[in-house]
């Protein structure tokens, strides 16, 4: 969630005059790490994960699963264990982290839902094959601990979004009423936010930035007995305690949809994020670029979000009901009324899908950045004035359109070029499904470095290992071949939407790039060769590569094709076969080739669809069970069932088990 | 015109940079002809249908060099970029080479085959050594299941080992490898060869085809001798001779005209950047006796 500045946060009508000056000192620190660190040269690939938990409480008596709202008092026990804290200690917003040589014990943070954790490495991966083997290892650790500072009936679980997260009732330990004054939501309470003052002043302030309260429909997935036409029975219409209570009068809830009106329903949702140190600049940029086409691809790949506020839904992640849970645009700039008190249109919210490639690499086309792409251009042109290039500069420019959500007074008082936070403000509440990080100006030991955000949860940690290790593989193989993925961003953007498509992983095609090597470049054809078109001898010029039109580039594949390959000779090989030639080029030791095998096995039968997605597990469980009403709902029984065998598969067990069987066994 | 023989030395360059024509990605063997096809596609075109021994002449057309070159005696056709050597420091990488000594050529030759061979990678790779050098010898294959008949080597096989890693460890002596490795050696062939060894094996490298049947006594025995176990994806005839005639005939290279042709060795090389897992310069050269007319 980036930065937790301590202070006093300025409420949305104290922030708004100040944004100008936020995001200008926030471009001053920016060059000033870009100048520092723009030569930085070398830097070792190291990487890390994060992994986002629910964590659940069982109520045994009546078997209903809750959310657990103990994120504090459980990270507080993380804090105090006195074997963790000789080890080095694992909760860094609470005490000082003192890494000892040679260990890596997990680190602990508090998350947006006061019902989630994340837990991270602590040290980052190194850069061997052999480093790829602790991965799993170290994600169970990170369960394990979790649990063990739990209350008894309490538990993590790796699930993308909690199924009864705002249904009517009770759905969290302890209960707290829906409906108060800072997220004004129908469904949900506000002690379901972090207390850490940052967040519920971010949720205050995107609703008062935005005018009303957030607003997302998530297609209903109509069942044997849900009712035709759906209206959503969960919606008050009648409440006048806010005047964000006529947003459903004015038509907020749309007819065959789920409707949802909290920031809690999106950043409640738990991620599997990757990010990289890369060894310079330019190899920061290339790889954002080059994984940018992926995020849509290991976002259906990784599906893990049927159900939401209790309905079965349409759609399979989780990425949408995000974006628009945090979507602070106020009507003006979502297009809905003339431009009067705002400067733009902006077509996307502020978690969204990329909207500009940044490498300025020989592969990179100018027609790829086909989407349009709002700028601050005053903060552009003081970045090309501190000599940033154009394509880095339109990047931040877009970034920094937004206002900043959370100010402190104290940050505004005490104004440091030094340092990052006016820049992280804007950087760090921009969620795009890649994120391009310069280094913190404080640490200069570290580099540019990219996320990947894409990637929903999984439900077991071999699942969650196999994702990442993915990745970076893939990572090393487009550094060693100079893979190409590029094709249009408006594309990835439609891929994006793509993704989401119940079952998209089998029954959708994806835009991708069809010739991902780099052209053979010769020096010696170009060297007293008669050039075909000129009939003129160029000597010593390198041949001008002749592009042919940017549509014939790439063509609509299905995720099976783009994973395992299409027919032979002349079909795009497969990114699991290119990961594979690039292990055949390395030196690779028996049982690590062996253990990454397993790895690459799941990513292969997902794609075929012979193991199945976490989305349609999860749907098929519900459908499948004896108590569900095939009227889309997700009862408390269904729920329960459903978590407990979510918990069994995280924990490692049920091997063989019918549950096993859905996610790993062929069908 | 009677057949002269000649010795010919085939570069692919580097064939991670200079990018691939074809979508599929290959076995070693096909990976190799495949780049020595696309070397000599990519021949200047006036010189495609000319004869050997005008085109490495002095006196080819002036201001450009020459295609076939003559080097040590040899044939050598390059790769098709300037070889530019490493672009960082020799210490970031991991250079490893593995040589492939072909069936059918005398064990007496094979001192001077890799000193010879490990010299154009050297020379290729702007390097004065490199970290391990890896040997396959011909005919012997790791098969997992195989190894459960315990079939001995016979006295002459081990005989012939030993004397090529008699050259292996005065390389290590002069500097210019740093770790010696094997391929393909079961139980039973290392229990012959290790007796024999100054410098110990650090590497044997196998092919697991169907990974994860690595039989138990290989990885204890590994482990017990300080030998890593490496898995690999080459085949067991690199460079056929069939290819080659294939090859040769297509397209009208100045090769067409060929009598008996002799594939000698294949020498493979890989430089990766350690602390980043990127493999920066990868190729191949082959020795190929040919019989010209």
């Amino acid at each position: 969630m980036g930065l937790l500045s301590l202070g006093t946060p300025l409420s949305w009508d104290e922030a708004k005059p100040l944004a100008d000056l936020i995001r200008e000192r926030g471009i001053d620190q920016l060059l000033k790490i870009w100048e520092k660190a723009k030569n930085k040269e070398r830097d070792i690939l190291l990487w890390g994960d994060e992994i986002e938990y629910l964590v659940v409480s069982y109520d045994e008596d009546v078997k209903d699963a809750l959310l657990s709202l103990r994120q504090a008092e459980i990270l507080k026990d993380l804090a105090h264990d006195e074997e963790l804290r000789k080890a080095g200690g694992c909760v860094p917003s609470l005490q000082e982290i003192n890494p000892k040589a040679g260990q890596r014990v997990p680190t602990f943070h508090a998350e947006y839902g006061r019902f989630m954790l994340e837990a991270t490495p602590g040290a980052p991966y190194g850069g061997t094959l052999k480093d790829l083997l602790t991965v799993e290892p170290d994600m169970r650790k990170r369960r394990v601990i979790a649990k063990q500072h739990m209350a008894k009936n309490e538990t993590p679980i790796t699930m993308t979004s909690f199924p009864r997260l705002g249904v009517p009732g009770i759905f969290t330990n302890p209960y707290y009423p829906p409906h108060g004054p800072i997220a004004r939501s129908i469904f949900v309470p506000d002690e379901i936010i972090n207390p850490h003052i940052r967040f519920p002043t971010l949720t205050a302030n995107i609703r008062s930035r935005r005018g009303s309260k957030v607003c997302i429909n998530m297609p209903v997935y109509y069942d044997e007995k849900t009712p035709r036409p759906f209206h959503d029975p969960t919606v008050l219409y009648d409440l006048s305690d806010y005047p964000e209570d006529d947003d459903v009068r004015k038509g907020a809830a749309k007819e065959g949809h789920v409707y949802m009106d909290a920031m809690g329903f999106g950043m409640g949702s738990c991620c599997l994020q990757i990010t990289f140190q890369t060894k310079n600049i330019g190899e920061a940029r290339t790889l954002y670029d080059q994984l940018c086409p992926l995020g849509p691809i290991m976002l259906a790949l990784s599906a893990a979000s049927p159900i939401f506020k209790g309905y079965l839904t349409d759609v399979d992640c989780r990425w949408n009901v995000i974006s628009r849970a945090v979507d602070d645009r106020t009507d003006e700039e979502r297009g809905l009324k003339p431009l009067k008190d705002n400067k733009y249109v902006i077509p996307k919210s502020r978690y969204d899908s990329v909207s500009t490639y940044i490498s300025q690499d020989p592969a990179f086309r100018s027609e790829y950045n086909d989407v349009d792409v709002h700028q601050n251009l005053v903060l552009k042109q003081k970045l090309l004035d501190g000599g940033m290039d154009e394509l880095l500069a339109r990047h931040f420019a877009h970034l920094f359109i937004r206002d900043p959500l959370v100010i402190f007074s104290e940050s505004v008082k005490n104004f440091n070029i030094g340092q990052n936070d006016n820049f992280e403000n804007i950087q760090s509440t921009n969620w795009q499904h890649m994120r391009f990080k310069p280094p913190p100006s404080a640490e200069d030991a570290i580099g540019w470095r990219v996320e990947f955000r894409s990637m929903e949860v999984q439900l077991t940690d071999f699942e969650n290992a196999a994702f990442s290790i993915f990745i970076v593989l893939l990572t090393r193989t487009i550094l060693s071949y100079g893979l190409n993925f590029y094709i249009p961003i408006s594309k990835v953007n439609e891929n994006m939407e793509t993704a989401h498509l119940r079952n998209s992983v089998l029954s959708e095609r994806f835009y991708f790039r069809k010739q991902v090597f780099p052209p053979r470049h010769s020096n010696r054809s170009s060297k007293g060769t008669v050039s075909p078109n000129s009939g003129q001898s160029i000597p010593n010029t390198p041949k001008v590569l002749e592009l042919g039109p940017v549509d014939e580039e790439y063509c609509l594949m299905t995720i099976d094709e783009i994973m395992n390959g299409q027919p032979i000779p002349d079909g795009f090989p497969g990114l699991i076969s290119l990961i594979e030639s690039y292990l055949n080029s390395v030196n690779v030791d028996v049982e690590t080739r062996c253990e990454l095998a397993r790895y690459l096995d799941l990513i292969r039968k997902r794609s075929k669809g012979t193991w199945e997605t976490a989305a349609t597990w999860i749907r098929n469980f519900v459908r499948n069970h004896p108590k569900y009403e095939k009227n889309s709902q997700v009862n408390s029984q269904v729920n329960y069932d459903l978590i407990k065998a979510a918990e069994t598969l995280g924990n490692g067990n049920g091997k063989g088990t019918e549950l096993w069987k859905g996610l790993f066994e062929q069908r | 015109m009677t057949p002269v023989p000649s010795t010919a030395v085939f570069s692919t360059g580097n064939i991670i940079t200079t990018g691939r024509t074809i979508a599929t990605l290959e076995k070693s063997n096909q990976e190799l002809i495949n780049s020595l096809r696309q070397n000599l596609k990519e021949a200047p075109e006036p010189r495609r249908n000319q004869k050997i021994d005008s085109l490495s002449s002095p006196t080819a057309q002036a201001g450009i060099a020459p295609w076939v070159q003559q080097k040590n005696g040899y044939l050598y056709i390059p790769g098709p970029t300037e070889p530019a050597g490493l672009s960082e420091e020799r210490s970031e990488y991991d250079i490893t080479v593995k040589l492939f000594y072909l069936p059918g050529v005398p064990v007496s030759d094979r001192c001077n085959h890799t000193r010879a061979a490990l010299d154009y990678v050297l020379e290729e790779l702007h390097v004065t050594s490199i970290d391990l050098l890896i040997v396959s010898f011909p005919n012997i294959s790791f098969d997992a299941e195989d190894l459960s008949l315990n079939k001995e080597p016979s006295d002459e096989e081990v005989d012939e080992w030993i004397q090529t890693y008699r050259t292996l460890e005065s390389l290590h002596s002069s500097g210019k490898i740093m770790r010696i490795g094997l391929a393909e050696f079961g139980v039973p062939r290392l229990s012959k060869i290790l007796p024999n060894t100054r410098i110990k094996p650090s590497v044997d490298q196998i092919n697991v085809r169907d990974c994860c049947v690595v039989p138990k006594p290989l990885i204890h025995f590994a482990k017990e001798h300080k030998i890593e176990l490496l898995t690999h994806n080459d085949c067991t005839n690199i460079l056929p001779s069939s290819s080659l005639q294939h090859l040769f005939q297509e397209d009208s290279t100045p090769f067409a005209n060929f009598g008996r042709i002799d594939p000698q060795w294949v020498i493979k090389y890989t430089a990766v950047i350690q602390d980043r897992g990127v493999v920066e310069n990868k190729g191949y050269f082959a020795n190929i006796k040919i019989e010209l007319e």
